[in-house]
This record gives structure tokens, C-alpha cells and sequence, in this order.
């Protein structure tokens, strides 16, 4: 359970945002510029707010008034970039188990080839990030995420850099995602992508929530 | 790629662990450039008889002797002058008893071997400038280098100094100031007899008289951080078979030999 | 014409041995360095990246001698460092390595720096939402990425090391053996009436190790970048 209540100045306007996730998936809805980003990174820890807490599963995550702050490699909270960033320098496989490896975690090969059938990319393994298509980039930056055990899923616009039929390919997997029960919170300015996926949305205008509650409230 | 940096590791980790040069039965000389073939010659005879190993540092007495001042690691020095002794004496880094004046020596004026200049008379009146003419006169840095003081010295009571002085090339030794002459760069040098006898490429041309300058001594000694080995060099230094050598060069040998 | 002396050969593994130990060592300050230049703000930076060039500018004697006022059997550090830990730079070949490891610094830096900054930090983020703390994220993303830059810094480091003069003579000057390296060797060759051909093999000695260094680096600076971009 995540709980959210920060201000943050971010260049001509500032971002004030209380708000509570229920679990399964929070949709972060609004237009390019109404602060998601900077808010899905304070959650992750990249970015300090000016003023508020944030806490997860009753851990304070970030506290200003007393000066606590989480450094982002020890919240246990993946993020998947709308750009991927895979590590050009490795293959895909090991992309895939650079959470392991960095937590120092034991390798467990039926969980890595379940998200790797789950995220269809078994036959990927051994390649380069720069021989993928963007689709299968986002699918492994997906599985890279979930097999680094987070307690809290993060995923920023990951369709936003796709077309229509790539979404298409994509969608079904996010969906299956949730159905294993894993928490996320979506950001995306697509109403009808988070239709299909959120179970709760916080609506953000020019960094305000303006609305709070289940997907009725994008309609 | 990784097998690569791997062998480059090796490569280098060795050069690091490998001695250049083996740290035992060596001994570190500092000498006046004037002595090179003399004392190479003199050295490898020691090294046949001993084994020891001779290294030789080559440059200006005045450098040499900066040098032992700040601490190098020298087991003997050999002067051209004794200005430079007495000075590394007087910083303490020199074992007194030990020294001894060796040599002497004369300085000569020379040219390129194939220069038109020949047969000067050096005595009272001599003008140097006016023999000179547009082209260069080498010898060591009059401030310090030895060669370049005698020369001063002799031109100076000569009366041939002041205007001499701006044709001047001073360089950092005098062999150094033999090599300029030699490739012709200066149509004149001054240089000690012993240099002139062994550069083919110039030719004496005349000779300053030696109560023009203050005699020519070269002292010997060992320094104060020098290996036990170092007696028994400079003693070889002192015997007949080293006089031999040093006077087939033209050195002249300013004490009895001792074996 | 191509029978090498034993003088020769003396000095060209010297000189190797001091070029290679003066990278070596120079290589991780060069690194920490660059780091710290490119990533982080601090009071003082400019201060910091001046001093680091300042032995590109400086009269290379300059430096020399500073090294000797500093580093010398008698100079502020060097006093000590003999005294107490029996560690001597003054006309030894570690104090020659000492002199070609700072002459080439600059050059090794700033390969380095620019190679890091040109790291995509936010690839550095996303390390960091994965768990890797940040020596974890310096080691396993920012280095394997800059390392293109850091074989281009060293070697062009080992270049200057092999070829350094002004500063070697200065501090350690030319002792046959111990100090004369390539180019104090050459140097006295060229003073001595007979040591031109001499002189003129350990010419083109220098300038093989030096192309053989230059193409080195290409070589192995092509092989990383390719590792990195993905293929």
C-alpha cells in the first residue's frame, strides 16, 4: 500500500499530491507536463520532494521533516522507463538478471523462464539491445523490472513510444501482469489504455490531483 | 579481448617485477664528460679484472655536482676542476680522506677539421673575436661548466674576453662543445687536448699557454654513500694500468701510481 | 647499422618499465578523477580542474623541478617519505615514473572525463531502481561503458610517458641504467661526437613503440565500442 503526500516546485508550476494506492494498479492519468513523471520519480526515490512523505507497506520512504530519504537502490521499487534504457553493453539476458545480481540474490531458473515465456521472450536471450525492435526492448525492460523482486511496480508511459499494433502485443502482457498480482502504478495519458489495466486512477492536472477513484472518473 | 588485457597485464606486471639492472656488485660513477673514453676503456678493464659492474653518469662537472648536493646515488666523483670538489665537500657528501688530485690537463683552441683557420699563435694580444669572425666560438657554459672557466680564465688574461664574449655558443659540457665544432655548427672551440685527440671530425689549432689559466687538476673521491666496493675502484683508478690509459688520451698523471 | 648496445637496450626496457608502471598507477586516480569531474559539483572544481592540466601548460622543466623541491632526498615530502618509509624517488626509475605519470595525466584525464560525461545518466538511474548502489552502478554500467575512453586516455598517457624528457631530466636526470630513459638516452647520443647512428636507432625505435602504442589503441578502443553498442 502506497501512501503519497508531496509538494515539489518543477520549474513554472508546482506539484501538490496526496493520494493513496489501493494495490493492484493505480492509473496516473493527465496530459504531457502535468507532473506524472516527476511524480512516479519521487516515488522511486530519483527525485527528493521539496516538502512531504512518502511511505510504503508502513516503511517511510521519504519524510522532509525528518530529513529521511531512501536512496532508490534500497526501495525495492522497479521502474520501467517509457524509453527502455536496457544496458547497451550487455545481452538480454543479462539485463535480465542485473536485479538479481545486484541485491546478491540466488539465481531461481523456473521464476526466470515463467516471465520470460510470460513476456514471450525466451528466444531474445542472447541479444544485444540494439538488435531489438522497440516492442521486444519494452518487453525486456518489463522482465527486467519483474525479476528484480519489487515490492512495487513503476512503469512510465511503456507504450507511449510504440504504434498502434505494437500496443496491441504489448497490452495483453501488462494485463497478465496484474493478474499475478504484482502492484503497479501506470502512468500514461492514454484513457483507454488504463481503462483495460487500472483498477484505480489519480487524475493529474498541471500538478494537481484532480480527481481520485475507480476508472469511471476517466470517462 | 579479455585474453588480450590478460596478456598485457603479464607483460606489464613483469617489466614492474624485473630488476633493469642487477642491484648488487654495481657502482655508480659521476665524471666529467671530458673522461668518457678514457674511463670507459679504464672500467671495462676493471669490470674483466673485479666483475664489478661501473655505471657512468657523463655530464657537466657542474650539473654531476648539483646532482650529489640533492642526494643521487653516486659512489665516486671525478671533477674537472676543483671548484666542484671543494663544493660537494663543503655540503658534506663527500668522504674526505678518499680524495685525491689525479689528472691534469691543457686546453686547446680547435676547428672543423676541413676549416681554412690553422696554426694560431695563442700569446698576449691574441684576438679571438677578430679569428672568429661571423661564426660561433663553442665551449662550456662560462658560469660553471669548468671548460667554459678555464677558457674565460685564459681569455680574460689574455685580453681577448670582452670581445670575444658575444660569439660565444656556451654549451652544457664540453663534449657537448666538441660536437658543435665537429658538425661544423661553430667555425671555433674551446676544448680540453684530451677531447680534440679523440673527434676525428676537428682538428687542434692552437694551444693556450698554461699560465693563461689556473692549472687544469682533476680530483677523485668517493662520496659519502659509497659502497664498500669503492675503495678498491678508486685504488684501480691509481695503479699503472690505469695511467697507461689515461695518458695514451693525452690525461697527464699528477701522482705516483701505486701498483 | 641495427646491432643494438647493451646502453641501448637498457634504456628501452627502461623506459618501458617506467612508461607502463607510471600508466598503471596513474590509470584508477585518472579514473576517480574524471568521475569526479564529470558527475559531481563541489566547491573548488574549477581549482581542481586546473591543477589536473596544469602539467599540459607548465614548462615541462617547471614541473620537473617542482617534483625535485617536493619529492627530492631533501624536499618537503620526499624527506619524509625517505626517513619514515624508505620510499626514494630522487634519481631512481621510480621517481622517473613518478615524473612521466604526472606529465601524462592530463592526457590521461580528460579521455576519461568526456567519456563519462557522455554516459547516459539516466542509464545510471535505471541501475539504481534495479538495486545496485552506487559503487555498484560506477562499477557494472558507468566504467564498462567508458571504456573506450579509458584505453584511449591510457594509451595516450603511455605515449607521453615513453616520450617524456624535461621534467625526467629535471627531477631524476640521466643516470644510464637507473634514469636514462629513451630520450635523455638519445639526448646524450646526440651531445656525444660519435653517437649519431646510435641516436638514430633509438630514433626509430621511439617512433615504432609509439605507433605500435597509437595503433594498439584503436584497436582495442574499435573492439570496446562495438561490445557496447549492442551487437
Amino acid at each position: 500500500m502506497l501512501r503519497v503526500d508531496v509538494t515539489k516546485q518543477l520549474g513554472e508550476f508546482s506539484l501538490e499530491a496526496k493520494f493513496e494506492s489501493q494495490g493492484r494498479v493505480t492509473g496516473l492519468f493527465g496530459a504531457s507536463g502535468a507532473g506524472k513523471t516527476s511524480l512516479i520519480s519521487m516515488i522511486a526515490g530519483l527525485l527528493r520532494p521539496d516538502r512531504g512523505v512518502i511511505a510504503l507497506d508502513g516503511e517511510t520512504l521519504d519524510d522532509t521533516s525528518k530529513g529521511i530519504h531512501v536512496p532508490p537502490h534500497r526501495r525495492r521499487i522497479g521502474y520501467v522507463f517509457q524509453d527502455a534504457r536496457l544496458f547497451p553493453h550487455l545481452n538480454v539476458r543479462q539485463n535480465l538478471d542485473y536485479g538479481r545480481r545486484m541485491n546478491g540474490v540466488a539465481a531461481e531458473p523456473a521464476q526466470f523462464t515463467r516471465i520470460t515465456d510470460l513476456l514471450d521472450i525466451g528466444h531474445l536471450l542472447d541479444r544485444r539491445p540494439g538488435k531489438l525492435s522497440g516492442g521486444e526492448r519494452q518487453r525486456v525492460a518489463l522482465g527486467r523490472a519483474l525479476l528484480s523482486k519489487p515490492r512495487l511496480l513503476l512503469l512510465d508511459e511503456p507504450l507511449g513510444s510504440l504504434d498502434e499494433s505494437r500496443k496491441e502485443e504489448i497490452l495483453p502482457y501488462l494485463v497478465r501482469l496484474r493478474d499475478e498480482g504484482i502492484p503497479m502504478v501506470y502512468v500514461s495519458h492514454d484513457a483507454a489504455e488504463l481503462r483495460q489495466l487500472a483498477t484505480q486512477i489519480v487524475m493529474l492536472r498541471r500538478g494537481r490531483v484532480t480527481a481520485l477513484g475507480g476508472v469511471k472518473v476517466l470517462t | 579481448m579479455n585474453r588480450l588485457a590478460g596478456l598485457f597485464l603479464i607483460l606489464a606486471a613483469s617489466f614492474a617485477a624485473a630488476p633493469v639492472s642487477a642491484q648488487d656488485k654495481i657502482l655508480t660513477v659521476f665524471a666529467a664528460a671530458s673522461m668518457k673514453n678514457a674511463l670507459d676503456e679504464i672500467d671495462a678493464a676493471y669490470t674483466a679484472k673485479t666483475g664489478v659492474k661501473i655505471t657512468v653518469s657523463y655530464a657537466a662537472s657542474s650539473a654531476l655536482a648539483k646532482q650529489i648536493e640533492q642526494g643521487a646515488p653516486a659512489d665516486a666523483f671525478m671533477s674537472a676542476d676543483t671548484d666542484w670538489m671543494d663544493y660537494v665537500i663543503g655540503k658534506k657528501t663527500i668522504n674526505e680522506p678518499s680524495r685525491v688530485n689525479l689528472l691534469g690537463n691543457s686546453i686547446v683552441l680547435i676547428a672543423p677539421k676541413d676549416s681554412k683557420v690553422d696554426n694560431v699563435n695563442i700569446g698576449a694580444g691574441f684576438d679571438l673575436a677578430k679569428l672568429a669572425g661571423d661564426g660561433k666560438i663553442a665551449t662550456g657554459d662560462v658560469k660553471s661548466v669548468p671548460v667554459g672557466k678555464y677558457a674565460k680564465a685564459a681569455l680574460e688574461k689574455l685580453g681577448a674576453w670582452q670581445a670575444a664574449e658575444p660569439k660565444f655558443a656556451m654549451a652544457e659540457s664540453v663534449r657537448a662543445a666538441l660536437t658543435l665544432v665537429a658538425r661544423g655548427e661553430a667555425g671555433l672551440g674551446i676544448v680540453y687536448a684530451t677531447d680534440a685527440k679523440v673527434e676525428p671530425g676537428v682538428k687542434i689549432v692552437g694551444t693556450f699557454p698554461p699560465d693563461s689559466h689556473p692549472a687544469i687538476i682533476y680530483p677523485l673521491a668517493a662520496t659519502a654513500t659509497a659502497k664498500p666496493e669503492a675503495t678498491d675502484y678508486l685504488a684501480f683508478l691509481r695503479s699503472t694500468a690505469a695511467k697507461n690509459i689515461l695518458e695514451k688520451y693525452g690525461f697527464k698523471f699528477l701522482v705516483s701510481p701505486s701498483t | 647499422m641495427f646491432e643494438i648496445s647493451p646502453a641501448e637496450w637498457t634504456a628501452i626496457l627502461l623506459s618501458l618499465r617506467v612508461a607502463v608502471i607510471a600508466t598503471l598507477v596513474a590509470t584508477p586516480f585518472g579514473i576517480a578523477l574524471a568521475w569526479l569531474l564529470a558527475r559531481r559539483e563541489f566547491w573548488g572544481k574549477s581549482v581542481v580542474d586546473a591543477l589536473v592540466h596544469l602539467p599540459l601548460v607548465l614548462p615541462p622543466v617547471v614541473t620537473g623541478y617542482l617534483l625535485l623541491l617536493t619529492f627530492g632526498r631533501r624536499g618537503l615530502v620526499g624527506a619524509w617519505l625517505a626517513d619514515n618509509l624508505g620510499i626514494v624517488f630522487a634519481f631512481r626509475w621510480t621517481g622517473a615514473a613518478l615524473a612521466c605519470g604526472v606529465m601524462s595525466f592530463p592526457l590521461l584525464v580528460r579521455p576519461i572525463r568526456l567519456s563519462i560525461e557522455a554516459i547516459d545518466r539516466r542509464l545510471e538511474q535505471a541501475s539504481s531502481t534495479l538495486g545496485a548502489a552506487p559503487w555498484q552502478v560506477f562499477a557494472t554500467v558507468t566504467l564498462p561503458l567508458a571504456l573506450p575512453g579509458v584505453l584511449a586516455g591510457m594509451v595516450l598517457g603511455f605515449a607521453k610517458a615513453i616520450g617524456e624528457f624535461g621534467a625526467t631530466i629535471t627531477f631524476v636526470s640521466n643516470i644510464p641504467g637507473e634514469t636514462q630513459t629513451i630520450s635523455s638516452a638519445i639526448y646524450s647520443l646526440i651531445q656525444t661526437p660519435d653517437g649519431d647512428t646510435a641516436a638514430a636507432r633509438l630514433v626509430l625505435i621511439s617512433i615504432v613503440i609509439a605507433m605500435g602504442a597509437l595503433i594498439a589503441s584503436e584497436w582495442f578502443a574499435r573492439r570496446a565500442t562495438k561490445r557496447l553498442h549492442g551487437n
